[in-house]
Protein backbone atom coordinates (compact mmCIF):
# COMPACT_ATOMS: atom_id res chain seq x y z
CA UNK A 1 0.00 0.00 0.00
CA UNK A 2 1.75 3.21 -0.99
CA UNK A 3 0.67 5.50 1.79
CA UNK A 4 2.99 8.88 1.60
CA UNK A 5 4.56 11.04 -0.83
CA UNK A 6 4.87 11.04 -4.58
CA UNK A 7 2.74 12.33 -7.46
CA UNK A 8 1.42 8.38 -8.32
CA UNK A 9 -0.16 8.91 -5.16
CA UNK A 10 -4.29 7.81 -5.97
CA UNK A 11 -5.49 10.62 -3.60
CA UNK A 12 -3.81 13.27 -5.63
CA UNK A 13 -4.77 11.70 -9.16
CA UNK A 14 -8.31 11.68 -7.73
CA UNK A 15 -8.10 15.44 -7.26
CA UNK A 16 -6.51 16.39 -10.29
CA UNK A 17 -9.18 14.28 -12.71
CA UNK A 18 -11.91 16.19 -10.26
CA UNK A 19 -10.56 19.51 -10.72
CA UNK A 20 -10.11 18.98 -15.14
CA UNK A 21 -14.21 17.74 -14.59
CA UNK A 22 -14.98 21.22 -12.14
CA UNK A 23 -13.01 23.09 -14.58
CA UNK A 24 -14.92 22.14 -17.28
CA UNK A 25 -18.34 22.66 -15.52
CA UNK A 26 -17.08 26.19 -14.90
CA UNK A 27 -16.37 27.00 -18.24
CA UNK A 28 -19.80 25.58 -19.39
CA UNK A 29 -21.09 27.97 -16.64
CA UNK A 30 -19.09 30.67 -18.12
CA UNK A 31 -20.31 30.16 -21.28
CA UNK A 32 -23.71 30.59 -20.88
CA UNK A 33 -23.38 34.22 -19.93
CA UNK A 34 -22.36 34.49 -23.42
CA UNK A 35 -25.61 32.98 -24.54
CA UNK A 36 -27.44 34.93 -22.40
CA UNK A 37 -26.28 38.40 -23.95
CA UNK A 38 -27.46 36.66 -27.04
CA UNK A 39 -31.11 35.88 -25.91
CA UNK A 40 -31.54 39.10 -24.50
CA UNK A 41 -30.71 41.17 -27.84
CA UNK A 42 -34.07 39.12 -29.47
CA UNK A 43 -36.16 39.52 -26.35
CA UNK A 44 -36.93 43.67 -26.94
CA UNK A 45 -38.56 42.84 -30.18
CA UNK A 46 -40.15 39.44 -29.08
CA UNK A 47 -41.69 41.60 -26.31
CA UNK A 48 -42.63 43.94 -28.73
CA UNK A 49 -44.47 41.13 -30.94
CA UNK A 50 -46.17 40.04 -27.28
CA UNK A 51 -47.50 43.85 -27.27
CA UNK A 52 -48.82 43.73 -30.83
CA UNK A 53 -50.25 40.46 -30.73
CA UNK A 54 -51.72 40.78 -27.41
CA UNK A 55 -50.34 37.12 -26.17
CA UNK A 56 -50.96 35.96 -22.96
CA UNK A 57 -48.64 32.63 -23.33
CA UNK A 58 -46.03 31.03 -24.64
CA UNK A 59 -46.30 28.68 -27.38
CA UNK A 60 -44.62 25.57 -26.17
CA UNK A 61 -47.44 22.65 -25.88
CA UNK A 62 -50.18 23.29 -28.71
CA UNK A 63 -52.15 19.47 -28.00
CA UNK A 64 -54.57 21.01 -25.30
CA UNK A 65 -56.05 24.61 -25.27
CA UNK A 66 -55.09 24.42 -21.09
CA UNK A 67 -51.36 23.49 -22.29
CA UNK A 68 -51.55 26.09 -25.32
CA UNK A 69 -52.59 28.82 -23.08
CA UNK A 70 -52.86 27.57 -19.84
CA UNK A 71 -52.53 31.50 -17.98
CA UNK A 72 -56.08 32.22 -19.42
CA UNK A 73 -58.24 28.56 -19.34
CA UNK A 74 -60.72 27.52 -17.37
CA UNK A 75 -59.94 26.74 -13.90
CA UNK A 76 -61.67 22.90 -14.31
CA UNK A 77 -59.24 22.25 -16.67
CA UNK A 78 -58.77 18.39 -14.86
CA UNK A 79 -61.98 17.82 -15.03
CA UNK A 80 -63.08 19.59 -18.06
CA UNK A 81 -65.18 17.47 -20.18
CA UNK A 82 -66.86 15.77 -17.21
CA UNK A 83 -66.64 15.32 -13.52
CA UNK A 84 -65.58 11.92 -14.15
CA UNK A 85 -63.03 12.79 -16.92
CA UNK A 86 -59.30 11.62 -16.00
CA UNK A 87 -56.46 14.26 -17.38
CA UNK A 88 -55.20 11.83 -20.52
CA UNK A 89 -52.72 14.46 -22.39
CA UNK A 90 -49.76 13.57 -21.54
CA UNK A 91 -47.95 17.57 -21.16
CA UNK A 92 -50.88 17.93 -18.90
CA UNK A 93 -48.78 15.80 -16.28
CA UNK A 94 -46.37 18.09 -16.70
CA UNK A 95 -48.14 21.19 -16.18
CA UNK A 96 -49.70 22.21 -12.80
CA UNK A 97 -52.94 23.92 -12.71
CA UNK A 98 -53.37 27.61 -12.87
CA UNK A 99 -53.08 29.05 -10.10
CA UNK A 100 -56.03 31.68 -8.17
CA UNK A 101 -54.48 34.60 -6.95
CA UNK A 102 -56.20 34.95 -3.06
CA UNK A 103 -58.15 37.98 -2.58
CA UNK B 1 4.64 8.59 12.85
CA UNK B 2 2.88 11.30 13.43
CA UNK B 3 0.86 12.97 10.22
CA UNK B 4 -0.74 16.50 10.21
CA UNK B 5 -4.36 16.81 9.62
CA UNK B 6 -4.19 17.23 5.84
CA UNK B 7 -1.73 14.45 5.31
CA UNK B 8 -3.44 12.46 7.71
CA UNK B 9 -7.17 12.39 5.33
CA UNK B 10 -4.75 12.04 2.13
CA UNK B 11 -3.71 8.59 3.53
CA UNK B 12 -7.51 7.89 4.13
CA UNK B 13 -8.42 8.98 1.26
CA UNK B 14 -5.92 7.04 -0.28
CA UNK B 15 -7.01 3.98 1.08
CA UNK B 16 -10.57 4.40 -0.20
CA UNK B 17 -9.29 4.91 -2.91
CA UNK B 18 -7.52 1.56 -3.16
CA UNK B 19 -10.46 0.16 -1.41
CA UNK B 20 -12.57 1.40 -4.34
CA UNK B 21 -10.55 0.14 -7.09
CA UNK B 22 -10.60 -3.23 -5.10
CA UNK B 23 -14.34 -3.39 -6.53
CA UNK B 24 -14.32 -1.54 -9.71
CA UNK B 25 -17.50 -3.23 -10.92
CA UNK B 26 -19.82 -2.33 -8.61
CA UNK B 27 -18.52 1.27 -7.66
CA UNK B 28 -18.74 2.14 -11.56
CA UNK B 29 -21.85 1.13 -11.34
CA UNK B 30 -23.04 2.96 -8.72
CA UNK B 31 -21.18 5.91 -9.80
CA UNK B 32 -23.28 5.63 -13.29
CA UNK B 33 -26.38 5.66 -11.46
CA UNK B 34 -26.05 8.32 -9.18
CA UNK B 35 -24.44 10.07 -11.99
CA UNK B 36 -27.86 9.49 -14.01
CA UNK B 37 -30.47 10.44 -11.12
CA UNK B 38 -28.41 14.25 -10.68
CA UNK B 39 -28.53 14.57 -14.47
CA UNK B 40 -32.46 13.96 -14.32
CA UNK B 41 -32.45 16.01 -11.71
CA UNK B 42 -30.66 18.90 -12.81
CA UNK B 43 -31.93 18.79 -16.10
CA UNK B 44 -35.34 18.79 -14.79
CA UNK B 45 -34.15 22.07 -12.60
CA UNK B 46 -32.56 23.96 -15.74
CA UNK B 47 -35.36 22.97 -18.51
CA UNK B 48 -38.30 24.41 -15.53
CA UNK B 49 -35.84 27.35 -14.57
CA UNK B 50 -34.97 28.37 -18.83
CA UNK B 51 -39.06 28.09 -19.31
CA UNK B 52 -39.99 30.24 -16.28
CA UNK B 53 -37.42 32.54 -17.20
CA UNK B 54 -38.66 32.93 -21.01
CA UNK B 55 -42.06 33.47 -19.62
CA UNK B 56 -41.07 36.33 -17.04
CA UNK B 57 -39.20 38.33 -19.11
CA UNK B 58 -41.58 37.78 -22.44
CA UNK B 59 -44.83 38.47 -21.49
CA UNK B 60 -43.85 41.65 -19.38
CA UNK B 61 -45.53 43.48 -22.30
CA UNK B 62 -48.31 40.93 -22.29
CA UNK B 63 -51.57 42.55 -21.90
CA UNK B 64 -52.37 43.91 -18.33
CA UNK B 65 -55.88 42.95 -17.64
CA UNK B 66 -57.63 40.60 -19.90
CA UNK B 67 -61.42 40.27 -18.97
CA UNK B 68 -63.27 36.96 -19.93
CA UNK B 69 -67.04 36.08 -20.06
CA UNK B 70 -67.84 32.62 -18.27
CA UNK B 71 -70.60 30.46 -18.65
CA UNK B 72 -70.61 27.05 -16.25
CA UNK B 73 -67.21 27.17 -15.87
CA UNK B 74 -66.26 27.34 -19.46
CA UNK B 75 -65.26 30.74 -21.73
CA UNK B 76 -67.85 31.98 -23.80
CA UNK B 77 -67.75 34.55 -26.33
CA UNK B 78 -68.60 38.55 -25.42
CA UNK B 79 -70.14 41.30 -27.71
CA UNK B 80 -68.33 44.53 -28.53
CA UNK B 81 -71.11 46.19 -26.20
CA UNK B 82 -69.11 44.72 -23.15
CA UNK B 83 -66.36 47.06 -23.63
CA UNK B 84 -68.68 49.83 -22.94
CA UNK B 85 -69.53 48.21 -19.56
CA UNK B 86 -66.04 47.83 -18.58
CA UNK B 87 -65.38 51.37 -19.86
CA UNK B 88 -67.07 52.82 -16.53
CA UNK B 89 -64.69 52.00 -14.87
CA UNK B 90 -62.47 54.98 -13.50
CA UNK B 91 -58.66 54.88 -14.39
CA UNK B 92 -58.39 52.74 -17.84
CA UNK B 93 -56.41 53.85 -20.45
CA UNK B 94 -57.29 51.85 -23.27
CA UNK B 95 -60.18 49.02 -23.94
CA UNK B 96 -59.38 46.93 -26.78
CA UNK B 97 -60.70 43.61 -28.18
CA UNK B 98 -59.43 40.46 -28.98
CA UNK B 99 -60.72 37.46 -31.42
CA UNK B 100 -59.05 34.90 -31.20
CA UNK B 101 -59.63 31.16 -31.12
CA UNK B 102 -58.40 27.10 -31.51
CA UNK B 103 -58.69 25.38 -35.28
CA UNK B 104 -58.28 21.87 -34.68
CA UNK B 105 -57.63 20.47 -39.03
CA UNK B 106 -58.43 17.24 -39.40
CA UNK B 107 -56.59 16.72 -42.52
CA UNK B 108 -52.94 16.63 -40.00
CA UNK B 109 -54.38 16.49 -36.43
CA UNK B 110 -52.75 19.68 -34.74
CA UNK B 111 -54.27 22.88 -33.40
CA UNK B 112 -53.73 26.08 -35.05
CA UNK B 113 -54.33 29.40 -32.94
CA UNK B 114 -55.97 32.17 -34.81
CA UNK B 115 -56.02 35.76 -34.14
CA UNK B 116 -57.79 38.40 -35.82
CA UNK B 117 -55.80 41.40 -35.78
CA UNK B 118 -56.76 44.90 -36.44
CA UNK B 119 -54.73 46.95 -39.30
CA UNK B 120 -53.48 49.65 -36.61
CA UNK B 121 -51.51 46.76 -35.09
CA UNK B 122 -50.61 45.26 -38.29
CA UNK B 123 -48.84 48.08 -39.35
CA UNK B 124 -46.84 47.94 -36.44
CA UNK B 125 -45.54 44.61 -37.18
CA UNK B 126 -43.25 45.17 -40.42
CA UNK B 127 -39.93 44.81 -38.40
CA UNK B 128 -40.56 41.56 -37.71
CA UNK B 129 -41.23 40.38 -41.42
CA UNK B 130 -39.72 41.23 -44.09
CA UNK B 131 -41.15 41.80 -47.22
CA UNK B 132 -45.07 41.66 -45.80
CA UNK B 133 -47.11 44.55 -46.98
CA UNK B 134 -49.56 45.70 -43.63
CA UNK B 135 -51.94 45.84 -43.80
CA UNK B 136 -53.20 42.75 -44.73
CA UNK B 137 -55.64 42.12 -47.53
CA UNK B 138 -58.86 40.25 -47.12
CA UNK B 139 -58.29 36.74 -46.96
CA UNK B 140 -54.29 37.29 -46.25
CA UNK B 141 -52.51 35.65 -43.42
CA UNK B 142 -49.19 35.70 -41.38
CA UNK B 143 -48.36 32.09 -40.11
CA UNK B 144 -45.75 30.86 -37.45
CA UNK B 145 -42.64 29.15 -39.28
CA UNK B 146 -43.88 25.71 -37.91
CA UNK B 147 -47.31 26.07 -39.02
CA UNK B 148 -46.00 27.14 -42.62
CA UNK B 149 -43.86 23.43 -42.53
CA UNK B 150 -46.79 21.51 -41.61
CA UNK B 151 -49.04 23.17 -44.62
CA UNK B 152 -46.84 21.83 -46.84
CA UNK B 153 -47.17 24.70 -49.48
CA UNK B 154 -44.56 23.97 -51.65
CA UNK B 155 -44.22 26.94 -54.18
CA UNK B 156 -47.72 27.78 -53.09
CA UNK B 157 -49.34 30.83 -51.41
CA UNK B 158 -52.96 29.87 -50.99
CA UNK B 159 -54.50 27.30 -48.82
CA UNK B 160 -57.54 26.52 -47.16
CA UNK B 161 -58.67 25.77 -43.68
CA UNK B 162 -62.00 23.99 -43.02
CA UNK B 163 -64.73 25.95 -41.16
CA UNK B 164 -67.14 24.41 -38.83
CA UNK B 165 -69.92 24.13 -41.21
CA UNK B 166 -66.86 21.98 -43.09
CA UNK B 167 -67.28 24.82 -46.16
CA UNK B 168 -63.15 25.97 -47.10
CA UNK B 169 -61.73 28.94 -46.28
CA UNK B 170 -59.18 30.24 -48.61
CA UNK B 171 -56.23 32.09 -47.13
CA UNK B 172 -53.31 33.58 -49.03
CA UNK B 173 -49.70 33.86 -47.19
CA UNK B 174 -48.97 37.22 -46.51
CA UNK B 175 -45.45 35.90 -44.31
CA UNK B 176 -43.74 33.97 -41.86
CA UNK B 177 -42.93 35.26 -38.56
CA UNK B 178 -39.02 34.40 -37.78
CA UNK B 179 -37.91 31.21 -36.33
CA UNK B 180 -36.91 32.90 -33.77
CA UNK B 181 -40.14 33.24 -32.29
CA UNK B 182 -41.32 30.06 -32.34
CA UNK B 183 -41.56 30.22 -28.67
CA UNK B 184 -44.46 32.77 -29.43
CA UNK B 185 -46.05 32.30 -32.82
CA UNK B 186 -45.11 28.85 -34.12
CA UNK B 187 -49.17 28.02 -34.10
CA UNK B 188 -49.89 31.36 -35.27
CA UNK B 189 -52.37 32.44 -38.03
CA UNK B 190 -52.83 35.74 -37.88
CA UNK B 191 -54.69 37.63 -40.02
CA UNK B 192 -58.08 40.58 -40.67
CA UNK B 193 -60.39 40.69 -37.82
CA UNK B 194 -63.31 39.91 -40.55
CA UNK B 195 -61.10 36.62 -41.39
CA UNK B 196 -60.62 34.92 -38.48
CA UNK B 197 -64.56 35.67 -37.31
CA UNK B 198 -65.75 33.95 -40.67
CA UNK B 199 -63.33 30.96 -39.74
CA UNK B 200 -64.02 30.65 -35.85
CA UNK B 201 -67.50 30.88 -36.56
CA UNK B 202 -67.98 34.24 -34.94
CA UNK B 203 -70.88 36.76 -35.63
CA UNK B 204 -69.73 40.06 -36.57
CA UNK B 205 -70.13 41.73 -33.19
CA UNK B 206 -68.28 38.68 -31.05
CA UNK B 207 -65.13 39.37 -29.26
CA UNK B 208 -63.27 36.54 -27.51
CA UNK B 209 -61.91 38.82 -24.61
CA UNK B 210 -61.45 41.83 -23.69
CA UNK B 211 -58.04 43.47 -22.51
CA UNK B 212 -57.43 46.62 -20.85
CA UNK B 213 -54.75 49.55 -20.46
CA UNK B 214 -54.61 51.30 -17.00
CA UNK B 215 -53.68 54.72 -16.49
CA UNK B 216 -51.49 54.29 -13.72
CA UNK B 217 -49.86 50.70 -13.39
CA UNK B 218 -50.40 50.96 -9.31
CA UNK B 219 -53.79 50.30 -9.35
CA UNK B 220 -53.77 47.43 -11.57
CA UNK B 221 -55.26 45.10 -9.13
CA UNK B 222 -57.61 47.86 -7.97
CA UNK B 223 -59.41 48.38 -11.45
CA UNK B 224 -59.68 44.68 -11.90
CA UNK B 225 -61.37 44.43 -8.64
CA UNK B 226 -63.52 46.88 -9.89
CA UNK B 227 -64.30 45.48 -13.81
CA UNK B 228 -65.13 42.13 -11.82
CA UNK B 229 -68.02 43.99 -10.03
CA UNK B 230 -68.87 45.94 -12.61
CA UNK B 231 -69.30 42.46 -14.94
CA UNK B 232 -70.16 39.70 -12.81
CA UNK B 233 -70.00 36.48 -14.36
CA UNK B 234 -66.22 37.33 -15.95
CA UNK B 235 -62.89 36.05 -15.22
CA UNK B 236 -60.20 38.82 -14.52
CA UNK B 237 -56.77 38.40 -15.33
CA UNK B 238 -54.01 40.55 -14.09
CA UNK B 239 -50.52 40.87 -16.03
CA UNK B 240 -48.77 39.62 -12.93
CA UNK B 241 -50.94 36.83 -12.52
CA UNK B 242 -50.46 35.50 -15.98
CA UNK B 243 -46.85 35.78 -15.19
CA UNK B 244 -47.03 34.29 -11.57
CA UNK B 245 -49.27 31.22 -13.55
CA UNK B 246 -46.03 30.39 -15.42
CA UNK B 247 -43.42 30.90 -12.29
CA UNK B 248 -46.18 27.68 -11.21
CA UNK B 249 -46.90 25.65 -13.55
CA UNK B 250 -43.12 24.28 -14.17
CA UNK B 251 -42.39 24.10 -10.69
CA UNK B 252 -41.76 21.02 -8.75
CA UNK B 253 -44.91 20.25 -8.04
CA UNK B 254 -45.64 19.39 -11.83
CA UNK B 255 -47.01 16.15 -11.52
CA UNK B 256 -44.52 14.32 -13.91
CA UNK B 257 -41.38 16.07 -13.28
CA UNK B 258 -42.09 15.57 -9.20
CA UNK B 259 -43.39 11.79 -9.32
CA UNK B 260 -40.62 11.07 -12.33
CA UNK B 261 -37.73 12.56 -10.30
CA UNK B 262 -38.72 11.88 -6.47
CA UNK B 263 -39.57 8.11 -7.58
CA UNK B 264 -36.01 7.76 -9.19
CA UNK B 265 -34.33 9.83 -6.25
CA UNK B 266 -36.25 7.36 -3.79
CA UNK B 267 -35.41 4.42 -5.51
CA UNK B 268 -31.62 5.55 -5.73
CA UNK B 269 -31.32 6.02 -1.83
CA UNK B 270 -32.77 2.84 -1.57
CA UNK B 271 -30.41 1.14 -3.00
CA UNK B 272 -27.56 3.34 -1.31
CA UNK B 273 -28.97 2.18 2.05
CA UNK B 274 -29.25 -1.55 1.03
CA UNK B 275 -26.19 -1.42 -0.20
CA UNK B 276 -24.34 0.53 2.91
CA UNK B 277 -26.42 -1.05 5.93
CA UNK B 278 -25.59 -4.92 4.12
CA UNK B 279 -21.66 -4.55 4.35
CA UNK B 280 -20.86 -7.78 3.03
CA UNK B 281 -18.36 -10.23 5.13
CA UNK B 282 -15.27 -8.87 3.50
CA UNK B 283 -16.27 -5.01 4.37
CA UNK B 284 -17.08 -6.25 8.07
CA UNK B 285 -13.77 -8.28 8.56
CA UNK B 286 -11.67 -5.57 6.72
CA UNK B 287 -13.05 -2.81 9.71
CA UNK B 288 -12.12 -5.42 12.47
CA UNK B 289 -8.82 -5.68 10.84
CA UNK B 290 -8.33 -2.00 10.41
CA UNK B 291 -9.43 -1.75 14.44
CA UNK B 292 -6.96 -4.79 15.43
CA UNK B 293 -4.42 -2.31 13.21
CA UNK B 294 -5.09 0.63 15.57
CA UNK B 295 -7.73 2.39 13.27
CA UNK B 296 -10.11 4.52 15.72
CA UNK B 297 -13.74 4.68 15.01
CA UNK B 298 -13.34 8.43 13.25
CA UNK B 299 -10.90 6.87 11.09
CA UNK B 300 -13.28 4.26 9.42
CA UNK B 301 -16.23 6.54 9.55
CA UNK B 302 -13.85 9.03 8.21
CA UNK B 303 -13.04 6.12 5.59
CA UNK B 304 -16.21 5.37 4.55
CA UNK B 305 -17.02 9.01 4.21
CA UNK B 306 -13.89 9.72 1.59
CA UNK B 307 -15.37 6.44 -0.15
CA UNK B 308 -19.07 8.12 -0.40
CA UNK B 309 -17.30 11.40 -1.04
CA UNK B 310 -15.00 10.37 -4.05
CA UNK B 311 -18.28 8.56 -5.92
CA UNK B 312 -20.52 11.58 -5.18
CA UNK B 313 -18.55 14.19 -6.00
CA UNK B 314 -17.68 12.15 -9.46
CA UNK B 315 -21.34 11.36 -9.95
CA UNK B 316 -22.37 15.12 -9.28
CA UNK B 317 -19.76 16.41 -11.38
CA UNK B 318 -20.56 14.50 -14.17
CA UNK B 319 -24.52 14.53 -14.30
CA UNK B 320 -24.15 18.66 -13.93
CA UNK B 321 -21.87 18.63 -16.97
CA UNK B 322 -24.33 16.25 -19.00
CA UNK B 323 -27.52 17.87 -18.16
CA UNK B 324 -26.04 21.67 -18.76
CA UNK B 325 -25.16 19.65 -22.30
CA UNK B 326 -28.90 17.77 -22.51
CA UNK B 327 -30.66 21.15 -22.06
CA UNK B 328 -28.55 23.57 -24.35
CA UNK B 329 -27.12 21.81 -27.08
CA UNK B 330 -30.02 18.32 -26.92
CA UNK B 331 -32.37 20.71 -26.44
CA UNK B 332 -33.77 18.89 -23.77
CA UNK B 333 -34.40 15.82 -26.36
CA UNK B 334 -35.49 13.62 -23.73
CA UNK B 335 -38.36 15.85 -21.85
CA UNK B 336 -39.89 17.38 -24.82
CA UNK B 337 -41.93 14.26 -25.46
CA UNK B 338 -43.70 14.47 -22.45
CA UNK B 339 -43.24 18.81 -22.52
CA UNK B 340 -44.91 18.81 -25.83
CA UNK B 341 -47.02 15.27 -25.34
CA UNK B 342 -49.01 14.78 -28.53
CA UNK B 343 -48.82 18.09 -30.21
CA UNK B 344 -48.70 17.79 -34.07
CA UNK B 345 -47.14 21.37 -34.66
CA UNK B 346 -43.99 21.15 -32.18
CA UNK B 347 -41.94 24.88 -31.96
CA UNK B 348 -38.52 24.90 -32.14
CA UNK B 349 -37.85 25.72 -28.44
CA UNK B 350 -33.97 27.19 -28.12
CA UNK B 351 -33.40 26.94 -24.10
CA UNK B 352 -31.59 29.40 -22.79
CA UNK B 353 -29.50 28.54 -19.71
CA UNK B 354 -30.24 30.52 -17.09
CA UNK B 355 -28.87 28.28 -14.06
CA UNK B 356 -27.80 29.80 -10.93
CA UNK B 357 -24.96 28.92 -8.17
CA UNK B 358 -28.18 28.34 -6.24
CA UNK B 359 -29.76 25.81 -8.75
CA UNK B 360 -26.18 23.86 -8.02
CA UNK B 361 -26.88 23.62 -4.35
CA UNK B 362 -30.29 22.78 -4.43
CA UNK B 363 -29.27 19.77 -6.37
CA UNK B 364 -26.31 19.28 -4.25
CA UNK B 365 -28.11 18.97 -1.27
CA UNK B 366 -30.80 16.82 -2.69
CA UNK B 367 -28.70 14.26 -3.68
CA UNK B 368 -25.10 14.42 -2.38
CA UNK B 369 -25.95 15.14 1.47
CA UNK B 370 -28.55 11.88 1.65
CA UNK B 371 -25.93 9.47 -0.45
CA UNK B 372 -23.11 10.90 2.61
CA UNK B 373 -25.92 10.02 5.03
CA UNK B 374 -27.07 7.18 3.90
CA UNK B 375 -23.05 5.35 3.72
CA UNK B 376 -21.59 6.85 6.71
CA UNK B 377 -24.51 6.29 9.18
CA UNK B 378 -24.29 2.43 8.88
CA UNK B 379 -20.17 2.69 8.64
CA UNK B 380 -20.14 3.94 11.87
CA UNK B 381 -22.99 0.94 13.13
CA UNK B 382 -20.58 -1.67 11.90
CA UNK B 383 -17.41 0.50 13.63
CA UNK B 384 -18.44 0.28 16.85
CA UNK B 385 -18.45 -3.44 16.95
CA UNK B 386 -16.00 -5.20 18.87
CA UNK B 387 -12.45 -6.15 16.66
CA UNK B 388 -12.90 -9.42 17.79
CA UNK B 389 -16.69 -10.29 17.33
CA UNK B 390 -16.33 -9.23 13.91
CA UNK B 391 -13.66 -11.56 12.91
CA UNK B 392 -15.67 -14.19 14.15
Amino acid sequence: MHLAGGTRRPSLRYFALITAIFSAVVVLYISQTRMMTAARGREAGMRELVRILQLTDLCISTEARYTRNPAVTELTVAFQDHPDSLEHFPSGSFWTPPIMEKK
Amino acid sequence: MKFTGIERQLNILDYALHSLARRPGRHLSITFIFALVIFLVASFQMVTASLKHSADVLLKTAPEITVQKMVAGRQVMMRVGDMARVGKVFGIKEIYPRVWGYHFAARNGANYTIIGLDPARQRQLPPYLDGVKMPLAPGEAIVGLPLAKLLDLGGRRVFSLARGDLSLKSFRLAGTFPAASDILTGDLLVTNIADARDLLGMKADEITDICVSVANPAEVRTIAGKISRVMPGTRVLTRDQIRKTYQAVFSWRSGFGSICLLTALAAFFILAWDRASGLSAGERRETAILKVLGWQTTDIITLRFWEGGAVATMAFLLGVMAAWLHVTIGAAALFRPVLMGWSVLRPNLELVPVTRVSDFIIVFTFTVLPYLAATVIPAWHSATVPPDAAVR
